[in-house]
């Protein structure tokens, strides 16, 4: 029941994607349960790093998990 | 030369040889290629132009054969005549639900909804409720022309209650049909007897089954619904091979690993790994209410990891309201006022009974806390960003949900109706569970539902706060977020 916190980051708004699922967008704290995820962002594909494997926990809702996707040129 | 009559007995024999041999419970097809968009999912269904997900409604019915039917019964026709104003369009609340998660008695209720909606106001009384269903059971039981189907192996009594169901109630209707209607997505329970596990008939469990729920007849998901231990059989699900291109659900992948076992999400992976585990090559399953009674489990669920879930992320969701039609009895204590220990029969009964209602009861409080600790944690990162422009106005802003949800848990149960004027908890709370009740008693539990839901403080809170937001006004001071859970 107990719930983590993550944040994508990246410049725009862009849908985040947790496991293939579309799960909120970029900059808005997502609340999930603890765990082991994989976590990308929707199309276009000009961002990077391509994916995260993230294994979420010990997380607080004022102290998500950040996780910083950048423009690839 | 034999005599006529001697070949008559022969014939009579030989029949009654071969036709177990004939009888076979329906088998759920196999499915070729597995299609994430499609199926009897929540994800895949349409939603009405009334149906909004800003206003997102969850209604859960308990078991308790007719009685629960019927108590179920009288909250829909309340939420068919109540008007609500949402997004500057009249509508009545029976709109905007969006899912119906039943168990037992409930799943009759649910399921006709779901199939032929508004037909549930004209004839479901008089066809379902006031009928005698027990007793077209029990007739369909001592027929001697049913004796030999029911000597086969593969065919037995709850093959024969799903038949009555599909030719009497459901008009043989298929998960396609309630596909085909959108919303609400009915979740019918029941309970896996291999692994003692809640199994809901959604394509969900169905992808992990190998097999195609749209041409499964809905008379037998509640036939396994309200499948009574004892009174009747399990129904049965073939476990086939998983379809070409099978993709586990998101919060499936991952999820079991040794260091995750005391997690929920770990919990329910491995509730669909039983499915999964090919060896396992049939299921068999019986009433729900072995497993939740209340039909919450699923719906925490959706609330945990599912369509509620990705929902509430999305921001999509502002009020999540989630009604609970509880129609557990209570006998009154009689044995703490007598000297002489318990019998035999009552230790047999309690034994049956005392755990799950004790698992009902922390199945609502989980919702309630589930919902809370969201409530809470708005509030502190309210609190945190306004102590945060007070103290440090130059700091970056904290980052916040897509949007903050306004919770609300409704619970109706008999012993509520100690607030009603003129009502006496003591006529629901000693009520049997049976599928046979007096037209009297069928007419009183309809009629008190509607009263039950309008006196909870937390509806009421619901309704003055839906009112409010359609003429623009501020919220009512009485109802502040988190009072639609603990007023």
């Amino acid at each position: 029941m107990s719930k983590e916190y993550l944040v994508a980051l990246f410049p725009r708004k862009r849908r985040v994607l947790i496991n293939g699922q579309f799960m909120g967008t970029t900059n808005t704290k997502l609340e999930l349960e603890s765990g082991v995820y994989e976590v990308t962002l929707g199309p276009p594909l000009n961002f990077s790093p391509e994916k995260f494997e993230i294994d979420l926990r010990n997380t607080a809702s004022l102290m998500p998990l950040m996780i910083e996707f950048t423009e690839a040129k | 030369m034999m005599s006529r009559h001697a070949i008559r007995l022969a014939i009579v024999i030989l029949a009654f040889i071969l036709l177990p041999g004939c009888a076979h419970y329906t088998v759920n097809d196999r499915s070729q290629n597995f299609d994430a968009t499609s199926g009897y999912r929540f994800d895949a269904l349409d939603r009405s132009e009334l149906n909004s997900d800003s206003l997102f409604v969850c209604l859960m019915f308990s078991g308790g054969g007719t009685r629960a039917a019927a108590l179920s019964f009288g909250i829909m026709e309340s939420l068919s005549e109540t008007v609500i104003r949402v997004d500057g369009q009249d509508k009545r609340l029976l709109d905007e639900v969006d899912c119906i998660s039943s168990v037992s008695g409930g799943s009759f209720t649910a399921a006709y909804y779901g199939l032929f909606r508004e037909r549930l106001f004209e004839d479901f009384e008089g066809g379902f409720l006031e009928r005698d269903v027990q007793g077209a059971l029990a007739g369909r039981l001592f027929n001697p022309v049913n004796w030999a189907r029911l000597a086969s192996p593969y065919f037995s009594r709850i093959d024969m209650a799903a038949e009555l169901y599909d030719r009497d109630i459901f008009d043989s209707a298929t998960f396609e049909q309630l596909q085909r209607n959108g919303r609400p997505f009915v979740i019918l329970n029941a309970t896996n007897l291999g692994v003692d596990r809640r199994f809901d008939f959604t394509q969900e469990y169905f992808d992990a089954l190998g097999s195609r729920l749209d041409s499964y007849p809905v008379s037998r998901a509640v036939a396994a619904s309200s499948a009574f231990p004892f009174l009747l059989t399990p129904i049965s699900l073939k476990n086939y091979p998983l379809a070409e291109g099978y993709n586990a659900p998101w919060w499936y992948k991952g999820a079991i690993r040794p260091a995750s076992w005391t997690s929920e999400r770990y919990n329910a992976a491995k509730n669909l790994s039983v499915y999964l585990d090919k060896e396992n090559r049939y299921i068999h399953l019986m009433d729900g209410g072995l497993s939740d009674n209340i039909g919450a489990r699923s719906v925490l669920n959706a609330f945990d990891r599912g369509f509620i879930r990705t929902r509430i992320n999305e921001g999509a969701i502002r009020q999540l309201v989630l009604i609970v039609v509880n129609a557990r009895t209570q006998s009154e204590d009689q044995l703490s006022r007598s000297e002489k220990p318990p019998g035999f029969f009552t230790v047999a009964a309690k034994a049956g009974t005392v755990a799950m209602d004790n698992y009902s009861y922390d199945s609502v409080t989980k919702l309630r806390e589930a919902l809370y600790t969201r409530v809470q944690t708005q509030k502190n990162d309210q609190a945190c960003a306004a102590l945060m422009f007070q103290q440090c106005p130059k700091a970056p802003e904290p980052v916040v949900f897509a949007a903050d949800i306004d919770p609300y848990v409704i619970e109706i149960n008999f012993e509520q109706a100690s607030q009603i004027p003129g009502e006496k908890p003591r006529y629901y709370l000693d009520m049997p569970t049976s599928f046979t009740l007096s037209k009297e008693q069928v007419k009183k539990l309809v009629a008190i539902g509607p009263k039950l839901l309008k006196a909870a403080p937390q509806y009421q809170c619901m309704i003055k706060v839906l009112a409010a937001e359609a003429e623009s006004k501020p919220r009512p001071e009485e109802c502040p977020v988190g009072a639609g859970i603990f007023p």
